[in-house]
């Protein structure tokens, strides 16, 4: 015991870190802030600790060259001993981290946090956003998969539409005119190096800033803050009513953060790394690239933008965003802290979390896209040919194709780009039918000019019998007259002769 | 007491653990790599992508003809399966899926893909019994095919081949612009079991077709083709005459 004490004693002498330590861990704490709507903060703080070890795990494999890159991912999964399991834990622990950074911006935004005299460490903890994300995209491209190569691209085109400096722009993130070994290596340095460091001192202002100014207090409805009485107050109601950081504070952090780490190893046992995907080859073309979790809504949104909006719309959205994120607590630094008392607060993040939710399901499942290979893998349900006579059965065969499965579902299989077909006779006669393969509209090419007449017979045969059994499709009146029917015998010389 | 209450369930905990990281879900299964599509020779695959979409899973349940036919695959060797997966069939919905062709697969994928389907046949398929040729050796004639029509198609096509009860119009002018000769002619040999439509042994039970008897009624098949098929409504009279029947 006197051994460590004076080990103690000897080192503070010539690095004086004990008082500050001492200061910190026993530095009042709001009674009512040391609660669980308080933990975000640290919990992203320790995943990002685990991001740097499992990071440098990593590393230490990890062969940052275009050649080698994909391979040394292989090695990763299946040549090191819980190789994959480091893999899982680093690529879950970049989703749990940018969900807990946004969950901590909201809960901060929510509680009126960013108020004076916290302005600046929003303002950190906003730039801290950006490298998180910024992280997550350089992070997905050192895969060097196929998606991480299309997903570059996506990312050099939004850059090449900067005015003026677009070019030079793409050539400084890919290091030349095309994705090559060059943009994997400058990729490397941004995730190894630039951006953590950058992370690191970030993050040392931003807790700084925290332990000097102290923590937020809970917002009482009614309680304002004002520039020339805060401090005072805030001082007053720590002594009142603080309680010490260590540990009344610290352990639910701590137990919070384990049962992060807890998930996160969870996760990663349960569902395995990210990828690698196929090869990083553009002569490839059967792929359909995605983004990763955190940066689908973009790609749906960027899906679903008519193009003459997407330039303007890409360009000054992100600028927009991040002038609004970073002169918020400037314009809005003083008032009410309650998000009881804050309407529009709340209903903005509610806008944007049910916008980002609503994007992220349909980058999901893409209904914009057609299924490329559906024509070719997916068989049309065997009731729907139940019955078929030989001409709807070669109507069936046109379909696939013709490749219309690609874009319209059959029993729910199939693409979304068009409406699904199971009740179609239900909607169109045969003479619409016809019309509407021949010459499109609606968002559907015309296909006059790619189907024989005897192939658009036969598919609008198939086509007319997608309806429910017991109930009759749609018919044009006139077709009877036109097609001198014999109302006796009812038959048709279509039937029979055509 | 107490420290061995700790230790106890965290060795067992540590124990579970390790064996759970060499078992668990997420762990990356050897081989399990993504292949380059052209690399993929696997034949389940390849048919799934490529062929299940039309002529089903399994080789049948699909709207082409079923591949899983054993009187098919008696007829047709594997130089007919092969040359019909890489060229196609020009004017019918059966593409060309070599790369010499325009397709996407390779000459070794496409000789996975006849290998498999080969694998579906059954050797004692006919029990000894020779079939008629996959090709026709001599040309047929639509008069007689008309006679052998009658006899042994009429009770389920109907007597002109519009349609019976038990089986569609065989004489559509769009189905058989869409249909080429060769097809008419393996359908009469290998019939449509998942249909019902008997072989060439069973259309008059106990009386199978002759090699003759095949070409003609194919050629009267033929002969049924309309020179403007697919006309949603009748031409007018004058020229509906001669230009379709």
């Amino acid at each position: 015991m006197r051994l460590i004490d004076r080990l103690g004693q000897w080192f503070n002498l010539r690095l004086p870190l004990g008082d500050p330590l001492q200061e910190t861990m026993k530095h009042l704490v709001p009674r009512k802030s040391a609660s669980w709507f308080y933990v975000f903060g640290s919990a992203a703080l320790t995943v990002f600790l685990l991001q740097v070890v499992t990071g440098i795990l990593l590393a230490l494999i990890y062969v940052p060259s275009a050649g080698e890159a994909w391979n040394s991912l292989q090695t990763l999964n299946q040549g090191v001993s819980l190789g994959w399991f480091i893999r899982a834990l680093h690529g879950w622990g970049s989703n749990f981290m940018v969900a807990i950074v946004l969950l901590h911006m909201v809960q901060v935004f929510l509680f009126g946090a960013y108020k004076f005299p916290r302005e600046l460490t929003w303002i950190v903890g906003v730039f801290l956003l950006l490298m998180t994300l910024a992280m997550a995209f350089s992070g997905q491209v050192l895969r060097f998969d196929q998606d991480a190569y299309w997903g570059l691209g996506i990312g050099a085109s939004i850059a090449s539409r900067v005015p003026v400096i677009g070019p030079w722009s793409v050539q400084l993130m890919l290091g030349g005119p095309i994705i090559a070994g060059a943009t994997l290596t400058r990729f490397f340095a941004l995730h190894v190096f630039l951006i953590p460091g950058l992370l690191i001192a970030f993050v040392g202002v931003h807790l700084l800033m925290v332990l000097k100014l102290g923590i937020n207090e809970w917002p009482m409805p009614g309680r304002i803050v004002r520039r020339s009485s805060y401090l005072q107050e805030y001082r007053e109601l720590t002594h009142q009513q603080g309680v010490p950081f260590v540990p009344d504070a610290l352990w639910k952090d701590i137990l919070f953060s384990g049962f992060i780490l807890v998930l996160i190893a969870g996760c990663a046992a349960y569902f395995g790394p990210f990828g690698p995907g196929g090869q990083p080859d553009p002569r490839i073309i059967q792929t359909a690239p995605r983004p990763d979790f955190f940066f689908l809504w973009l790609y749906a949104l960027l899906s679903f933008l008519p193009p003459a909006a997407e330039t303007p719309i890409m360009l000054l959205g992100p600028a927009i965003a991040l002038t609004v994120l970073l002169i918020l607590p400037l314009v809005a630094g003083e008032g009410e802290k309650s998000w009881r008392r804050r309407p529009i607060a709340v209903l903005s993040v509610l806008l944007i979390a049910v916008a980002l939710g609503t994007m992220t399901r349909l980058g999901e499942y893409t209904p914009w896209s057609p299924v490329m290979n559906a024509w070719s893998g997916l068989p049309i349900p065997p009731e729907y040919l139940h019955g078929a006579t030989s001409l709807e059965r070669q109507g069936a065969l046109v379909f696939q194709a013709k490749q219309c499965h690609n874009c319209h579902s059959l029993k729910g299989q199939g693409g979304q780009r068009g409406p699904a077909l199971d009740r179609v006779a239900l909607r169109l006669t045969h003479d619409q039918l016809i019309r509407q393969v021949i010459q499109g509209g609606g968002n559907m090419p015309a296909y006059a000019k790619n189907l024989t007449p005897a192939e658009t017979t036969a598919l609008v045969a198939f086509l007319e019998t997608l309806h429910p059994p017991n109930q009759t499709p749609a018919v044009n009146a006139s077709r009877a007259v036109a097609l001198h029917i014999d109302a006796q015998t009812n038959s048709s010389p279509i039937r029979g002769d055509r | 007491m107490n420290r061995r209450a700790i230790l106890g369930p965290l060795a067992i905990l540590a124990v579970w653990a390790a064996d759970a990281c060499t078992s668990s879900p997420g762990a990356v299964p050897a081989k399990s790599e993504v292949q380059p599509p052209s690399e993929i020779v696997a034949f389940k695959v390849l048919y799934r992508e490529n062929c299940a979409g039309c002529h089903g899973e399994d080789g049948k349940g699909g709207a082409a003809s079923a591949l899983a036919n054993p009187v098919l695959l008696a007829i047709a060797d594997d130089s007919v399966i092969r040359r019909t997966t890489a060229q196609g069939v020009a004017g019918t919905s059966m593409p060309a899926f070599a790369q010499s062709a325009g397709g996407m697969l390779t000459d070794r994928q496409i000789d996975s893909l006849v290998e498999g389907i080969r694998s579906w046949a059954n050797p004692d398929a006919l029990g000894g019994i020779v079939p008629p040729p996959f090709r026709a050796q001599t040309p047929g004639d639509p008069q007689r095919g008309a006679d052998v029509f009658r006899t042994y198609c009429s009770s389920c096509h109907g007597a002109d081949g519009r349609g019976g009860k038990k089986a569609s119009s065989v004489v559509n002018g769009s189905y058989l612009a869409l249909v080429s000769e060769q097809h008419l002619r393996t359908i009469v040999i290998a019939g449509l079991p998942e249909l019902g439509a008997p072989d060439w042994r069973d259309d008059v039970p106990g009386h199978p077709m002759s090699e003759q008897e095949i070409s003609d009624v194919v050629a009267w098949l033929s002969s049924q083709r309309p020179q403007f098929p697919g006309q949603p409504y009748p031409l007018p009279a004058d020229r509906a005459e001669g230009e379709h029947r």
